[in-house]
């Protein structure tokens, strides 16, 4: 029950989508494929299905191969037996719920029996057994997006995709459906990947998230990880806000020099790889007080002292730009600050190096 | 705006009530229009005896038969093309295409010369091969046979727009719930396809009653009638019954406006989203060893409705005499001459460029007006003057012709014996595809583009002109060409209507047919088809948009 992709290559006519990219999704794994639109994430997955030929590399599902090009080996979807849930439902309108979940039971033929028990079983899970003579035009939004998460699980599937499920569905109906995927999928334990752009899903939906641009991996981990410790620019900057600013080595291990001369400590080594080197700071983890406020413990934290040139009021929080040490920072604070003149105090195991993208 | 209005109100009732209300009472006359008479229900009870009901009969089984056969056959090749790895979609569809556009009379007159007792096929069979039997076209199942090849073609582009623009989630949704290509085809495809399908088939229905020129040319040797050549013999040939005539049209128009109905109700109905954004990504099905059994059925159509034709109407065009042996034929040119010279085919000609042109025009032009009032401008009565504009859906063209006759029999303008009236024939049956078109696009202009330009000081119908005029031309543009197109081929409400010096190219092939002259009606055909195949290519050059439809 797990899925690797090795080397993948996707190209329509002269245009590369998917340029040679491997990861896996282990049993009981949830992993959500990030990036933003035209990344290659759902063409990747749909690779993974079937619905689309991979012109390079291969993919195994379970431990079978199931495309590999170098070979021209490449199972037909129907052959693959996967659950997948689509963008849009994909609910056949001219069939009930129960008809749209007992689908992929009567294409294989099951006993009528076997069949009633298991559409049972999957809308109870997905609590729409009550709705089950309805036809797909009397379904809202979430309910149809139920039923399409019933006939994905319903044969058993050996793995589960989600091409962007929740994109369609309003706010408040996102976070319950999101939770109730994520549980579904640690009581099937199954493997399952999920695709998005949307970065606040990727992160509270998956155990492992694998960042993709322009039909490459910049970085995979655990949303933690990716979070706290990107490794560029660019996976910084799409996942969560961020302040960039350039560093030069200050000659000492550690110790940085920011645009204005200033040296900061930052602990985390920088990353390899040749390219130029920035620094990167999170907004809610600078402390912002007023100039003439005392500083704080020495040896873990820095302090720059600066003046905010812009304040924008968000009800919970309030984002001020401040300019110091020759840049510009983001920083979050629940507090009111009056004064022009304010010091910034930052830990060095927050501050983060990481690739200048070019 | 409302002097406009008033205006395009008055047309149209004009246009459409007229015929009608002419029809109704000639069918409650005793005697022909214009004649003394008296009031009578004399009629409708004639429409009860054997004679009426048999005919009413054929024309249903005709209707119903051609109906299923076609949608059958155009649906399947419309999804051998557009969902399996058929080698040649583009070829197919310009083919079928040009088919759709090879006109009734001209079908049916290249298949009387290829399957009449004395055609090709009998010579072939009989003696040269010196086999026993013979076929012979002129029966039901030979009007059947011709209404096929002339309707699927219209199956094949209605449901071609669905079967592309279906969402290929659906389908694929289908695939990775583990089923074949063939069961997603049968239990996914087909069903979301159900209401496509049965609104082609009603429409197929329609036409194929209202169809004049297949049934007087094949049933005639035969006397097999339908309700449309019913009508026009009626009016015609002695004994006439000009009362029971009009009473025929009316029966035929409501069983039309029956058939439109009930299509309407389908279309209305069929609202599931199946047109979505992500159209045909889906992997086409491999036809594997179906491959020549789906070349035999596209290829083997497109021959049987316009390359064998055509074929046939040029071999008879460049012989003297009618032989089906094209080595003891002896050839010549001389139709083509004849042609040439003969001053009453150029009239023809001419009046058809004329009648088409002029009346392509302005039917556009009045369909533009009828859709602006009644989907932009809700004046009192908008809601009237659409219904009034739909009607003619539900009229056959002999009837219109019919209709028209005695409307300007009654009235005492000198309109009767001219190309006017024919016109007037000619866009009063088509005013409803035109509102159709135009309505289309306007429905999709967004009402603030004419509010901000009424608050930059233009009046209604200044923003009429300036904004919505010049936005919704493209449509406007299809209209003019789908009727010019439609008026060119046109027969069915002309053939009541022509006189000698108002004929055009459709009536002329038509009377040297009837006068057995088969090589100048093959001549003439042939350059009908050569002119309609003209227009067609210089349409599609000039318009890109007109080759999405």
């Amino acid at each position: 029950m797990s899925i690797s992709v090795n080397a993948l290559v996707k190209t329509y006519g002269s245009t590369p989508i998917v340029r040679d990219i491997s990861f896996t999704v282990a049993k009981g794994e949830m992993v959500a494929l990030l990036g933003p639109s035209g990344c290659g994430k759902t063409t990747t997955l749909r690779c993974i299905a079937g619905l689309e030929t991979a012109d390079g590399g291969s993919i195994a599902i379970d431990g079978e191969t199931v495309s590999d090009a170098a070979r021209g080996l490449h199972v037909p979807v129907h052959e693959r037996a996967v659950g997948m849930v689509f963008q849009s439902y994909a609910v056949w309108p001219h069939l009930s719920v129960a008809g749209n979940v007992g689908f992929p039971l009567s294409i294989r033929r099951a006993p009528a029996k076997e069949m009633a028990e298991r559409v049972d079983w999957a809308l109870d899970i997905v609590g729409m057994r009550a709705l089950k003579e309805r036809q797909p035009s009397q379904l809202s939004g979430g309910q149809q997006q139920r039923v399409a998460l019933a006939r994905a699980i319903v044969g058993k599937p050996r793995v589960l995709l989600f091409d962007e499920p929740l994109s369609n569905l309003d706010a408040k109906l996102r976070d319950t459906t999101r939770a109730e995927i994520r549980r579904l999928q640690r009581e099937l334990d199954v493997a399952a990947l999920f695709v998005t752009h949307d970065q606040t899903e990727a992160l509270s939906i998956s155990d492992r998230v694998v960042v993709m641009d322009q039909g490459r991996i910049r970085q995979q981990g655990t949303p933690k990880q990716l979070y706290r410790f990107p490794a560029n620019r660019f996976v910084a900057d799409f996942i969560g806000a961020a302040s960039f600013f350039d560093v030069t080595p200050a000659g000492e291990a550690g110790r940085w020099r920011l645009p204005d001369g200033t040296v900061i400590r930052v602990d985390g080594a920088p990353p390899t790889g040749g390219g130029k080197l920035q620094g990167m700071l999170r907004p809610e983890v600078i402390q912002l007080l007023p100039a003439h406020a005392g500083a704080t413990d020495r040896a873990t934290a820095n302090t720059l002292t600066g003046r905010i040139v812009e304040r924008h009021y968000l009800g919970a929080l309030t984002e001020y730009v401040v300019e110091a040490g020759g840049t510009r920072f983001k920083v979050h604070s629940a507090n009111d600050i009056d004064t022009e003149a304010v010091q910034l105090n930052f830990s060095s195991r927050d501050c983060q190096l990481v690739l200048a993208d070019v | 705006m409302r002097v406009l209005y008033g205006l395009t109100f008055a047309v149209v009732t004009a246009l459409v009530l007229m015929p009608i209300g002419a029809l109704v009472i000639g069918s409650l006359r005793t005697s022909a229009p214009g004649v003394p008479g008296d009031w009578t229900l004399a009629n409708f009870a004639g429409l009860a005896s054997a004679g009426v009901l048999g005919v009413m009969a054929q024309t249903l089984i005709i209707g119903v038969g051609t109906a299923l056969i076609s949608v059958i056959i155009g649906t399947a090749i419309a999804l051998v093309v557009h969902r399996t790895d058929f080698r040649f979609p583009n070829l197919a569809t310009a083919l079928i295409g040009l088919s759709f556009y090879l006109p009734s009379f001209i079908l049916a007159m290249a298949w009387i010369i290829i399957g009449s007792p004395g055609g090709l096929i009998n010579y072939a069979w009989g003696n040269l091969l010196g086999l026993p039997g013979k076929l012979d076209i002129y029966t039901m199942w030979g009007i059947v046979f011709v209404m096929v090849l002339h309707n699927v073609p219209f199956v094949y582009l209605t449901m071609r727009g669905p079967i592309i623009g279906m969402d290929s989630l659906y389908e694929e949704a289908a695939r990775t719930s583990g089923a074949t290509p063939v069961q997603v085809l049968a239990r996914i495809t087909l069903p979301l396809l159900g209401y496509s399908i049965a609104s082609s088939a009603i429409l197929t229905f329609i036409t194929s009653i209202e169809q004049f020129a297949i049934p007087a040319l094949i049933g005639s040797p035969g006397r097999i009638n339908v309700l449309a050549t019913q009508l026009y013999l009626l009016c015609r040939f002695s004994p006439t019954d000009y009362g029971l005539a009009a009473a025929i049209g009316l029966v035929l128009s409501a069983i039309t406006g029956l058939a439109i109905w009930a299509q309407r109700r389908v279309v209305s109905n069929a609202r599931l989203a199946t047109v979505g954004g992500k159209a045909g990504r889906l992997a086409p099905i491999p036809l594997g060893r179906w491959r020549w059994p789906a070349y035999i059925l596209t290829f083997g159509f497109v021959t049987l409705a316009l390359i064998l034709p055509t074929l046939i109407l040029i071999y008879t065009s460049v012989i003297k005499f009618f032989t089906a042996n094209p080595l003891m034929a002896a050839y010549t040119w001389r139709n083509y001459v004849f042609i040439w010279e003969s001053a009453a085919t150029h009239s023809s000609f001419w009046n058809t460029v004329v009648t088409s042109s002029i009346g392509a025009a302005l039917g556009s032009a009045l369909g533009f007006l009828v859709a602006y009032f009644s989907l932009r401008q809700r004046f009192q009565g908008a809601r009237a003057l659409e219904f009034l504009a739909n009607l003619p859906f539900g009229m056959p063209g002999v009837v219109i012709g019919l209709g028209l006759l005695w409307a300007y029999a009654y009235l005492p303008l000198p309109v009767y014996g001219t190309l006017a009236i024919i016109v007037i024939a000619y866009i009063t049956r088509y005013l409803p595809y035109a509102t159709e078109t135009i309505g289309g696009q306007l429905v999709q202009i967004d009402k603030s583009l004419e509010e901000a330009a009424w608050v930059a000081g233009a009046t209604r119908t200044g923003a009429l002109r300036l904004i919505l005029l010049p936005i919704a031309m493209p449509s406007v543009q299809s209209s003019f060409f789908l009727l010019f197109m439609a008026f060119f081929r046109e027969i069915s409400s002309a053939i009541l209507l022509f006189t000698a010096s108002t004929m055009v190219i459709s009536i002329s092939i038509w009377s040297f047919f009837d006068q057995a002259n088969w090589g100048l009606a093959s001549a003439m055909s042939i350059i009908a088809i050569l002119i309609i195949f003209a227009v067609m290519s210089f349409i599609l050059w000039l318009l890109p948009a007109a080759r999405r439809r």
